[in-house]
């Protein structure tokens, strides 16, 4: 008899194996702060009982009778990006609520320190990456100032063009994401219709469809070019109506209506303490537009309206961002008519290296003002890159808005204040 | 000898991890499986020949219970198929109305995708989180299924077709539908976890909210055909489309309508699974095959809420306008036909109508190759066969002609749940509940008194 | 640029400034003592000529010697853009007066000055860490700040190295030998 064969081969099975360990990579802590669900069976509550640093987080983690904390995570439907929520309830009335940043944090500022003016314009894309050309546009602005740059008309207009194009796009989003939240399925996907639209006219142009690094210091990236052109005239031609079928899809929704009316109110004194900007401050009555309070590029040159309205609610941030699609459709159709000839690109050493200075810049971004504070120490890298982002402001005013509503009016504020988690957490 | 004594021991000892250890999954199955069905099989067999006669003798003598038995069987088993079409309608009609296609890869139009979602759901992980209480953790979908399926017992799908006709079925259906609340309480509490909770006790509140306006509103059908009875009610709307009953009680069917989309937790009421608040409400812990319990006694809830509506307002398996005729089909004597016509009708059937119709595909379509136009072929010719069976058995049955008209009134209440669905957005917890008690329990309550009164005074 | 502003500026402000107002472009900018702040600040809200009433921006500066903290603001009555520079908090015990008795907006955007550079804003009452895990042990953005070393000891921190930039290998040199300074002006 031939010797038998051992089992060499390992058994299929899975009986009687248990879970290979996790690999000890992680330092051990002893910080109570850091100590999650290592006990296994205890009673989770989102922040153990640590001593509270500030007089806020005792005010806020101290517990009265009938209220319970509910972590609205990180991951959440809802919560337009990751946002962590500590909401404090009292049934379903929200007594408070504490945001928590700092899940999509990626230290740009400090990458910016170490980048080339160049890579500066491409590394500020992703912080709001819904409307990527509002970042690149301060950026450019203020190194333009240091460098006294001059730029182009033409590319001026093209700024402005694509600018406002995108600022529409954000808004239909915003519409879109405004109703998913509220538990209408249907109008997100005609936003991304007509959002698709656009951002594929200007990836015809810029040659990305979402992070677009077109702006360049002393103009742009390429001239327009006809793909560009006749998409824009096709959308152009259509835009004005499909915009408002999409729009009057909830305007004039009964549901939606109740559930946004009344709802986080702001009023004018706490928007101008809070430093809110954009939408939400017109919403409250503070007729603030950076393009016509600090006009920049060709803006005064362009004939539009600022809407204003003054109830401060829901409804009233929602009604404002349709009222700017109408604006930026006329502006949009201006610069068409008024399109300079010309280059499209200053006359710029290779090597940026700034004169030694400091230069802040401000655009009107589709959330609000978005700024850039430059200091250069005369290298070829920016010695301090700040960016100031709206969302940042609007986020703030949620404890103060959301509280006294219930837990369902929480993601209705949260989502007509329209906060891009990737500029707030930069 | 005792070496062979040593050696057999070591075989007896090392032949089964060694055996085993080198089969596979499905070879291991198999070779546990095919003795006992084996085993099963000659046992069954053995009790067919020893019980068998006894147990007939039995079940002849207690029809109702055979029949009982079989109609709770084949409305269990009449679930399933219903909540896979269910989920293909939803899926499909909400994605047209939101301009896109839906799921048309698995099957034919994506028709298989219930399917796969059934199966994907078997094959999920099974846990509870820590701390759940696990009893009624498991329970609770079993509860919520159990509850919407048993309401099933009571509809009548067609004159003859009712699982049990008894005379107060309606009080049983809003009985049984009452004791969802009792599963979606028990999987919000069990769960250890506080979106759980939000959801569970919001599902609670709403259906009590919304459960007295229901009945309320029935009771004024209840009050015109004057009987509980389904059978009897559906009779009593017999006629034509005018006696049914949403004509002569349009304010009940307007309350009875919204509140059984808030009973059935759908949009605009769907709160207690608000997918974009407290992430999925009562069932956030559940998976795998509990989270397909829910799934699908949320469909079969849509199911019976629109069942219900067909039966009690719109006349349940009548016919909208007279239909007269039930075609005598006694001249068609299968049996007796002989060999010859038997032969002829299934070589057509089988060989001749696919390649007749393939030839056609092949002609008027575009660069279908001989295979897939047999194939289509013979796909059309199945087609056209149980088309014709069908419609045979719509002229010469009338249960068959009942079942229809009842099924395209319940699909037409359900593609209108799923369009509200895809339209419309949710409304809050307080604006609900303040909805129900506010306005539509006043306004049930004057409709009431209305009816009744009506009823009096016509009868004096 | 705007010429008016700056006499109104120095009509206004003009003891507190510690350097003179510069201007160019569209930009105007004061250089204050750290504890100046809440007055001149207060002052700029409030007169009726300035009317700084939009907070734009209040980030941190590290310069290689000293921090700043640097206000930003608007108002409607010029059309410059106001920068205050807050200069002179040394980089050992960084503190400065929290703006949020003016605007409470500014409480998150200290909490963030305070998160990347460890200044401590006196009268915020929210001073926490707002992008960083609560345990984290050092301030990234300061220009002493190299990975790995200074990395907090958190279940969240990895185990590779990340590349030093700007510190030199040679271990004579010291740890301070690489970092960028910038011209104090």
């Amino acid at each position: 008899m031939p010797p038998r064969q051992p089992a060499s081969r390992p058994s299929k099975s899975r009986a009687g194996k248990r879970a290979p360990e996790p690999p000890q990579q992680y330092a051990s802590t002893d910080d109570p702060r850091v100590m999650l669900d290592r006990q296994i069976g205890a009673l989770f509550e989102p922040i153990p009982p640590y001593p509270t640093q500030t007089e806020r987080e005792g005010e806020f983690y101290t517990l009265r009778d009938g209220e319970m904390f509910l972590n609205v995570g990180p991951h959440h439907p809802s919560t337009h990006g990751v946002l962590r929520l500590v909401v404090k309830l009292s049934g379903e009335q929200v007594v408070d609520v504490d945001p928590v940043l700092g899940y999509l944090h990626r230290g740009v500022e400090k990458i910016c320190e170490n980048s080339d003016y160049y890579h500066v314009i491409d590394q500020v894309d992703p912080l709001e990456y819904v409307s990527a050309l509002f970042q690149e546009w301060p950026a450019v602005l203020s190194f333009e100032k240091l460098m006294d740059v001059q730029v182009p008309r033409r590319a001026e207009y093209i700024r402005v063009l694509t600018g406002e194009l995108l600022r529409i796009s954000s808004h239909i989003l915003y519409v879109g994401f405004y109703a998913l939240d509220l538990g209408g399925l249907t109008p997100i996907l005609y936003s991304f219709i007509e959002r698709d639209e656009i951002v594929e006219m200007l990836a015809a142009l810029t040659g990305a469809r979402m992070l677009f690094n077109y702006f360049r210091i002393g103009g742009v990236n390429g001239d327009l070019n006809h793909e560009f052109m006749s998409r824009l005239g096709d959308w152009m031609s259509r835009a004005a109506k499909e915009v408002e079928s999409s729009a009057t899809l909830l305007n004039e929704n009964e549901i939606f209506v109740r559930r946004t009316r009344d709802v986080g109110v702001l009023d004018r004194a706490a928007a101008l303490r809070y430093g809110v900007t954009g939408g939400n401050l017109r919403a409250s009555g503070v007729p603030f537009d950076v393009r016509r309070a600090h006009p920049y590029s060709v803006y005064p040159e362009l004939d539009f309206n600022i809407p204003t309205r003054d109830e401060g609610d829901s409804l009233a941030r929602y009604l404002i961002r349709i009222d700017e699609i109408r604006e930026s459709i006329k502006i949009i159709d201006q610069c068409l008519h008024n399109m300079p000839d010309g280059p499209v690109m200053a006359s710029l050493p290779r090597l940026i290296r700034p004169r030694p200075g400091r230069a802040w810049a401000a655009v009107e971004g589709p959330r609000g003002m978005l700024g850039v504070y430059t200091i250069s120490d005369g290298s070829d890298q920016p010695f301090r890159f700040r960016i100031h982002d709206p969302s940042l402001l609007n986020l703030e005013t949620l404890p103060a808005l959301a509280t006294g509503h219930l837990l369902a009016d929480t993601m209705t504020i949260i989502a007509s204040l329209d906060p891009v988690m990737g500029g707030i957490d930069k | 000898m005792r070496g062979l004594i040593n050696a057999s021991i070591r075989f007896a000892k090392t032949f089964p991890r060694e055996f085993w250890g080198r089969l596979s999954v499905p070879e291991r199955v198999a070779f546990l499986l095919v003795p006992l069905a084996m085993g099963a099989a000659i046992v069954t067999v053995i009790a067919i020949f020893w019980l068998g006669g006894p147990v007939v003798d039995f079940l002849g003598a207690n029809l109702p219970l055979v029949r009982f038995a079989v109609a709770g069987t084949a409305i269990l088993l009449l679930t399933v198929p219903t909540a896979f079409v269910l989920i293909y309608l939803e899926l499909k009609v909400i994605a047209r109305m939101n301009l896109r296609v839906g799921p048309n890869r698995v099957g034919p139009w994506g028709a298989a995708m219930s399917v796969i979602h059934g199966l994907k759901v078997l094959t999920k992980e099974d846990f509870a989180p820590t701390g759940a209480d696990i009893t009624i953790f498991t329970l609770a979908p079993v509860v919520t299924y159990m509850a919407s399926v048993m309401t099933l017992l009571v509809i009548p799908f067609a004159p003859g077709l009712i699982g049990q006709d008894l005379n107060v079925g309606l009080l049983y259906f809003f009985a049984m539908g009452g004791l969802t609340v009792v599963g979606l309480l028990m999987a919000g509490w069990s769960s250890f976890n506080k979106y759980s909770l939000l959801g569970g006790l919001r599902s609670a509140a709403q259906i009590i909210s919304y459960e007295i306006p229901l009945t309320l509103s029935v009771v004024g059908v209840i009050l015109l055909a004057g009987t509980m009875s389904m059978n009897r009610i559906v009779l009593a709307q017999s006629g034509s489309a005018f006696d049914w009953f949403v004509f002569k009680q349009p304010l009940a069917w307007i309350i009875f309508f919204i509140a059984a989309t808030a009973e059935a937790n759908r949009t605009p009421f769907d709160m207690t699974e608000a997918d974009s608040e407290i992430v999925a409400g009562f069932a956030t812990e559940y998976s795998g095959m509990r989270f397909g319990f829910f799934f699908f006694a949320e469909y079969v809830n849509v199911f019976i809420v629109s069942a219900l509506a067909a039966t009690l307002f719109f006349g349940g398996w009548t016919a909208p306008f007279n239909w007269p005729w039930t075609y005598n089909l006694n001249w068609f004597h299968p049996l007796e036909m002989g060999f010859g016509p038997w032969l002829a009708i299934v070589a057509f059937v089988l060989v001749v109508a696919p390649q007749i119709l393939g030839i056609l595909v092949m002609l008027f379509g575009r660069g279908w190759t001989y295979v897939q136009a047999s194939v289509l072929g013979a796909l059309f010719t199945l087609v056209a066969v149980v088309g014709l069976v069908a419609l045979a058995g719509f002229i010469a049955f009338d249960w068959v002609q009942g079942l229809f008209w009842f099924m395209f009134k319940t699909y037409v209440f359900v593609v209108t749940f799923v369009w509200m669905r895809a339209t419309l957005p949710r409304v809050r917890v307080d604006q609900l509940m303040g909805f129900a008690w506010k306005w539509l329990l006043p306004a049930s309550l004057v409709n009431l008194f209305v009816t009744a009164t009506a009823v009096v005074l016509l009868n004096r | 640029m705007d010429r008016t502003l700056k006499t109104r500026l120095e009509a206004r402000v003009g003891s507190y400034l510690r350097s003179p107002i510069y201007q160019r472009h569209d930009e105007t900018e004061i250089r204050i003592a750290p504890a100046d702040v809440p007055e001149v600040l207060r002052t700029l809200h409030d007169v009726v000529d300035l009317r700084f009433e939009i907070l734009a921006d209040l980030c941190g500066v590290d310069t290689g010697e000293v921090m700043q903290v640097v206000y930003h603001l608007w108002s409607p009555m010029t059309s410059d853009w106001l920068r205050i520079v807050a200069d002179g908090i040394s980089r050992d015990d960084p503190r400065a007066p929290s703006a949020t008795f003016l605007w409470i907006g500014a409480e998150w955007l200290e909490r963030e000055a305070y998160d990347m550079y460890g200044i401590v804003f006196e009268g915020n009452r929210d001073l926490r860490r707002i992008f960083m895990p609560p345990d984290y042990t050092s301030f990234p953005l300061r220009k002493d700040f190299l990975l790995p070393d200074d990395a907090a000891r958190s279940p969240g921190a990895g185990v590779r190295h990340v590349e030093r930039t700007h510190v030199s290998a040679d271990p004579a040199e010291g740890p301070e030998a690489g970092i960028r300074r910038a011209p104090v002006s």
